[in-house]
């Protein structure tokens, strides 16, 4: 085989497998210790949620701005 | 290619599905000095449930498990529960607040549930009384107790060969 040729085919190969960096470890349902901790929640104190949301709807005026049904006339 | 076959070559094993071979384990146990797998209780048939303390259907159900292996006869009948808690503390924490009369083996390095392809938390198997999945149940729900009592009462009067 002519030496560029070689050279280009090992070039390609290497260029293919350093895909493989790009892959991820997938958390494994065993292995999800850390993700279902109280401080990981999106949502850990509902109550606090909702203080907060109230704060920011009477700031805004702009009642169910955070995932509330409706057509977004205001009036639900 | 090359990159998609290491793409997907660290997957777990495939899930292990009714009617298959249970995949062999032995595991120390919490609380005894002698390590125990499923070999151990070939002839019984056992339940297999795999759990952790910081999952909360896990801690819904074993007290129920409980309740159900209180109530059937131990020489035909085993729990054996892996758990998969990162540190022993927290499994023993637990159990001192909800103590269970079955054993339970530790497996904080995750290698039976891998063996097993489990796909969500809490995974749990009735292995017949030759080591055979025959029912699986992935999360927890109060009538599983119900199904669990009924299929045990009928595995337990198969026969059992010689291992």
């Amino acid at each position: 085989m002519r030496p560029d040729l070689l050279l280009r085919l090992v070039c390609a190969l290497a260029c293919g497998a350093s895909l493989a960096a790009c892959a991820t470890t997938p958390v494994q349902p065993w292995e999800r210790a850390h993700l279902a901790r109280w401080d990981m929640r999106w949502d850990p104190d509902s109550v606090q949620t909702a203080m907060k949301q109230h704060a920011y709807f009477s700031k805004e005026g702009s009642n169910g701005t955070i995932g509330a049904a409706g057509g977004g006339c205001g009036c639900n | 290619m090359l990159a998609a076959v290491m793409l997907f070559a660290a997957g777990a094993a495939p899930a292990v599905g009714v009617g298959e071979r249970a995949p062999d384990f032995r595991l120390p146990q919490l609380g005894k000095d002698a390590p125990l797998g499923l070999a151990d209780l070939h002839g019984k048939v056992v339940f297999v449930d795999f759990w952790a303390s910081w999952c909360s259907p896990c801690r819904e159900a074993m007290p129920q498990y409980e309740k159900l292996r209180a109530s059937l006869p131990g020489d035909a009948f085993a729990i054996l529960a892996v758990n998969v808690d990162e540190t022993r503390a927290d499994a023993e924490k637990f159990l001192a607040a909800h103590p269970v009369g079955y054993a339970i083996v530790l497996d904080p390095a995750g290698e039976v549930p891998k063996a097993y392809g489990l796909i969500g938390m809490p995974t749990s198997y009735l292995i017949d009384r030759n080591g055979v999945v025959r029912w699986r149940g992935q999360g927890f729900k109060s009538a599983d107790i119900d199904t669990l009592r009924q299929e045990i009462d009928k595995l337990a009067k198969e026969p059992a060969h010689a291992s």
